[in-house]
């Protein structure tokens, strides 16, 4: 009972709380030590008649002691007592407070987990472990988030006022993504999870009620529909064993009407404000339309496009891009729609997006494209997380009767294709090729592919790459297309000039006449780009001298070729890089990093800096190439 | 997990007046605002029966004597726990005076 209480009334407690201390942390302990007196006399002494003054007095006797304590050590602080007087504040204060502390919860020097935490602790009321559960991580993780946020705010010296004007657009949008996120992970959880974590999506409405009556912006009130009229499909949205269901093949009698209601008023008051409409509220926009329409034939698809190219034109993100596509799929039909995702399927930030290739199924399957259809369909299920989504979209595929295979199929054909060739460079075409075929489709006909599809996969995988890069997977894929018989796939590709050594900037280490292992580090570091740590982890057993490269992915050039067989010498087994002494008995280290030959132990990295500062001036850092 | 709460009241209760109608007002709109009332409203006190049998259907008028509470207003609210009702349903009481609130979880 107390609970439920503290849950009422602990974000107004605590902001009142901050308001008079200034300082969030200590705001949250005078309001749990009221938590704490209301425990010990509640239960004895009966519940008071407003529980809620009760503990935000109790809260503020405590904070008013501090403050006082606090001018007694140093008058020269002053703090001025103006807040101590007052009594209980007015409405307007209270919600003014709320909208300083969510400002202050997902403050932009926070990280966005550390936002989310802040904000369900001080404002949702929640306990930390009821935090990690919500969030299926520990409650140690949970409470180290928050007391680390707490700090930031600290050091930053983070205000509690309301930011200026120029300020007050980013830092609400702030807010506004951080309760949108918790909905979202709320509304994400599938029905077998605790029920911790659907109830986010309650703790995310209140949250935007409280914002809403905070700050009655038309955003604000966007986002609040939105969030209503989607928790409105909530019980409509899964089939009996956990599948999902489209909007268009919803039962439209399960949508939760109350709560469509509260969604148009908000939808409603947000018109009324008047002003371009934001992304939230272009969301909620599309959201009214489908929530209107008596079923899914008489949507009106014509508005759902124009509220699509106009939030296109806000956040152009891949994810809109592709409901845009789905969108202009019904109200122009498939062809268009299916025109519109051939730009996406180049984008990599969906390269492993299963909706991409759902969406083109359907698409296709209007189209009566059935085998292409069928083959998006799987994979789909093969990109898909959730496995009753897998299943589903798998039984998607199989209720379309399979063409007669074509010759080779690409998944086959790849791995007949690695089978044949020797380890090492099987692990490197393999880690190409796996690309290849979770980007066209396992069952996919090689004879079907086309150059254009290739060229798309490979400008997705690795357009953005470093030309070695580019070029070894370039390589990869010419190889496969040559032994598959089709060489045309390849031939688009083109190679990149690699920059050569000599026009690198000289290594600032040349003209040192440092010892051997120094200069096969610092020949390694530049020539291979990894990272530091990577390289001194190497072992002397991951090296294929003969390629140039080693087990754990590292490569390298002429010049540490060079060095490496007198670096190793007669080694077989163990660091490559070795300290020039022996560890005392007391400080033996672990097992795989001790020299089985020499008893030495692996050179750390603090000595490897020491010595190419020492040498050149420099960090390693500035080794590694870009 | 929503509930429907059903205020009652006999012969007894006296009618609101203007205080309970402000500190009422007041609170629906708090509730409604931090999203945990969904809809509310007052009952007439009599109203309509309607009985079947069989293929027959007969429709009475109100009041009905034989019940000696009468629900007078509901509301559906949309809450965290069953505590969080029962805080709720205290502080509604608080407002409204002596008298009996049923509380049923809406299944």
């Amino acid at each position: 009972m107390i609970d439920a209480v503290w849950r009422l009334e602990s974000a107004k407690i605590i902001a009142a709380l901050t308001r008079l201390v200034g300082d969030v942390g200590l705001a949250e302990e005078f309001a749990q030590d009221a938590l704490v007196a209301a425990m010990e006399q509640w239960p004895a002494e009966g519940m008071p008649g407003t529980p809620g003054a009760w503990l935000m007095s109790v809260a503020r006797r405590r904070a008013i002691d501090h403050i006082r304590a606090e001018r007694r050590h140093d008058l020269t602080h002053g703090r001025l007592a103006h807040d101590l007087r007052q009594g209980d504040t007015t409405g307007e204060d209270d919600r003014d407070d709320t909208l300083r502390l969510m400002f202050l919860s997902c403050h932009p020097v926070l990280p966005p987990p550390a936002r989310v935490a802040l904000t369900l602790k001080l404002l949702g009321g929640l306990t930390n472990a009821e935090i990690a559960r919500a969030f299926l991580t520990g409650e140690q993780v949970i409470a180290r988030r928050i007391a680390d946020a707490k700090r930031t705010l600290a050091e930053h010296r983070v205000g509690f006022d309301l930011p200026g004007p120029a300020e007050a657009a980013e830092r609400l949008a702030s807010v506004l993504e951080v309760v949108y996120l918790i909905f979202n992970e709320g509304y994400a959880a599938a029905s077998g999870d605790d029920l911790m974590r659907p109830g986010l999506t309650l703790e995310a409405l209140r949250l935007g009620g409280m914002l809403a009556e905070a700050a009655p912006q038309s955003e604000v009130l966007g986002l609040l529909a939105l969030m209503e009229i989607q928790t409105s499909r909530a019980d409509a949205r899964t089939g009996p064993s956990g599948e999902p269901i489209p909007l268009h093949e919803q039962n439209r009698g399960r949508w939760d009407r109350l709560r469509v209601r509260r969604g148009f008023a908000a939808m409603l008051r947000a018109r009324e404000l008047g002003g371009p409409p934001g992304p939230y509220l272009l969301q909620a926009a599309i959201a009214v339309c489908h929530a209107q329409a008596p079923s899914a034939e008489e949507t009106d698809w014509d508005q759902i496009v124009s509220l699509y190219e106009l939030l296109v034109r806000l956040t152009p993100t891949p994810v809109v891009r592709l409901n845009r596509a789905v969108a202009v799929g019904m109200a122009r039909g498939p062809r268009a729609g299916l025109d519109l995702t051939e730009d996406l399927t180049a984008d990599p930030a969906l390269r492993d997006y299963h909706l991409l290739p759902a969406v083109r199924a359907d698409l296709l399957l209007r189209l009566g494209r059935t085998e292409a259809a069928r083959r998006e369909f799987l994979r789909a299920a093969a990109l898909a997380d959730n496995a009753a989504e897998r299943a589903f979209l798998e039984r998607r595929a199989a209720a379309i009767p399979a063409a007669e295979p074509t010759g080779a199929l690409l998944g086959p054909a790849v791995a007949a294709f690695l089978a044949g060739r020797p380890g090492a460079t099987a692990r490197s075409y393999g880690q190409t090729l796996g690309r290849l075929r979770a980007a066209l489709g396992e069952h996919t006909p090689v004879a079907e592919l086309t150059p254009a599809e290739t060229a798309r996969v490979a400008a997705a995988a690795w357009g953005g790459t470093a030309a070695r890069t580019w070029n070894r997977h370039l390589a990869a894929l010419r190889s496969f297309c040559a032994w598959a018989g089709r060489p045309d796939l390849a031939a688009d590709l083109v190679r990149r000039p690699e920059p050569s050594p000599e026009a690198r900037p000289a290594p600032v280490w040349r003209d040192t006449d440092a010892a051997l292992r120094e200069r096969a580090l610092w020949w390694l570091l530049h020539e291979s780009a990894a990272p530091v740590t990577r390289v001194l982890a190497l072992n002397v057993e991951d090296l294929d001298l003969d390629d140039r490269r080693s087990r754990t992915g590292i490569t390298w050039r002429s010049r540490t070729a060079a060095l490496l067989p007198d670096l190793i010498g007669d080694r077989t087994h163990g660091p490559l890089f070795l300290s020039g002494r022996r560890p005392a008995p007391a400080r033996a280290p672990a097992e795989g990093d001790l020299c089985p030959h020499t008893g030495r132990r692996r050179l750390s990295y603090e000595r490897a800096e020491h010595l190419f500062k020492t040498a050149t001036g420099h960090t390693l850092s500035a080794l590694r190439l870009t | 997990m929503r509930y429907l709460l059903l205020s009652l009241a006999d012969e007894n209760t006296p009618a609101p007046d203007e205080k309970l109608f402000a500190e009422m007002g007041a609170f629906i709109e708090e509730m409604s605002a931090k999203g945990v009332l969904l809809a509310t409203g007052g009952l007439e006190p009599g109203g309509l029966r309607m009985t079947s049998s069989g293929e027959e259907f007969t429709v009475t008028d109100g009041p009905f004597t034989e019940a000696k509470e009468v629900a007078v207003g509901f509301a559906l609210v949309e809450v965290r726990s069953r505590d969080e009702v029962l805080e709720l349903a205290r502080r509604f009481r608080r407002i409204v005076g002596d008298g009996v609130s049923e509380i049923r979880r809406v299944q």
